[in-house]
């Protein structure tokens, strides 16, 4: 087996990540995607790390919700921040993600805003911009580059803070509950 | 008199920027290099600073660093959030992190 011949310096590396996306509320199978221990190890740890078992069920894997109005703004703050990073700096991968990501909650933190993107869903966007099912486009008017799906049209593309449709941060209660699936349940 | 206090200002200023500047590269770099907009030749080499270098480079009669944004959007959003448009911060945000990092030309 590979866990045999793995290093005991990277077992430890790797177990100190999974702890660490579990601490940020990353779901089971993001543990075990990113990391090469089994899927046992990763359940006791996700227990230790967040005191309950991982909820079940798959994923999120909707490509519609980084389209909606809120999302779509935390997740474009969220690729710019990790974009930065992969192109001025030395980290790549998982590390990179979550280093954007910690660097996004403060963003949050900062100015007061919800925590609308999770760790799971920053990681599925990532994903899914590998997969080529999303990607980001500049905005006509501000030249800020934002979350978009491949197949669309972008040549006119005017992201959501330049024209802000008129019911947007209006719904205060209604964008919590449809973003609330499982992954923001155990973070609450 | 006004000119000498002004001076001591932007030494002051100067040095607890080169100073926070230094603690944030040390402490995480990667992260400090997306604080600080800067490239990583730059971090590296403040990173590298004596104590000495620190004080002899604050010196001056200059700051410096300078405004991050070279746009006027950005310069509207920041310095009108809170008061007009809808999450301005998080506007300046998305730009701010797609300028190129002040790096160095040889």
């Amino acid at each position: 087996m590979v866990a045999r011949s793995r290093s005991v310096l990277s077992d430890a590396e790797q177990v100190q990540l999974a702890a660490e996306l579990a601490a940020l509320g990353a779901r089971l199978q993001v543990l075990e995607t990113e990391t090469d221990l089994s899927r046992e190890r990763l359940l006791r740890l996700y227990k230790e790390v967040r005191g309950a078992s991982p909820p079940k069920g798959m994923l999120p894997f909707s490509t519609d919700w980084f389209m909606s109005w809120m999302p779509n703004i935390h997740s474009s703050i969220f690729i710019n921040i990790y974009n930065y990073l992969r192109c001025h700096t030395a980290s790549e991968g998982i590390r990179a993600a979550l280093r954007a990501y910690r660097l996004y909650l403060e963003h949050v933190e900062v100015h007061g805003l919800e925590r609308v993107l999770s760790f799971t869903r920053a990681w599925s966007l990532l994903r899914f911009v590998d997969g080529k099912l999303l990607k980001t486009a500049p905005c006509r008017k501000c030249g800020g580059h934002y979350v978009v799906h491949s197949m669309d049209l972008h040549q006119n593309y005017v992201c959501g803070l330049c024209h802000v449709p008129s019911r947007a941060g209006k719904t205060r209660k209604a964008p919590v509950a449809s973003t609330a699936d499982l992954d923001e349940v155990i973070v609450a | 008199m006004r000119t000498e206090q002004l001076m001591e200002q932007i030494r002051e200023a100067n040095l607890s920027y080169l100073m926070l500047a230094q603690s944030m590269i040390r402490e995480d770099k990667d992260a400090a290099i997306y604080r600080l907009g800067v490239s990583e030749d730059v971090a590296n080499i403040l990173e590298r600073l004596s104590p000495a270098q620190l004080v002899r480079m604050a010196a001056s009669n200059m700051l410096l660093f300078r405004f991050r944004f070279d746009d006027r959007l950005i310069v509207d959003m920041l310095s009108d959030h809170g008061a007009g448009k809808l999450m301005a911060g998080s506007h300046a945000a998305v730009l701010m992190s797609a300028r190129p990092a002040a790096g160095l030309t040889n």
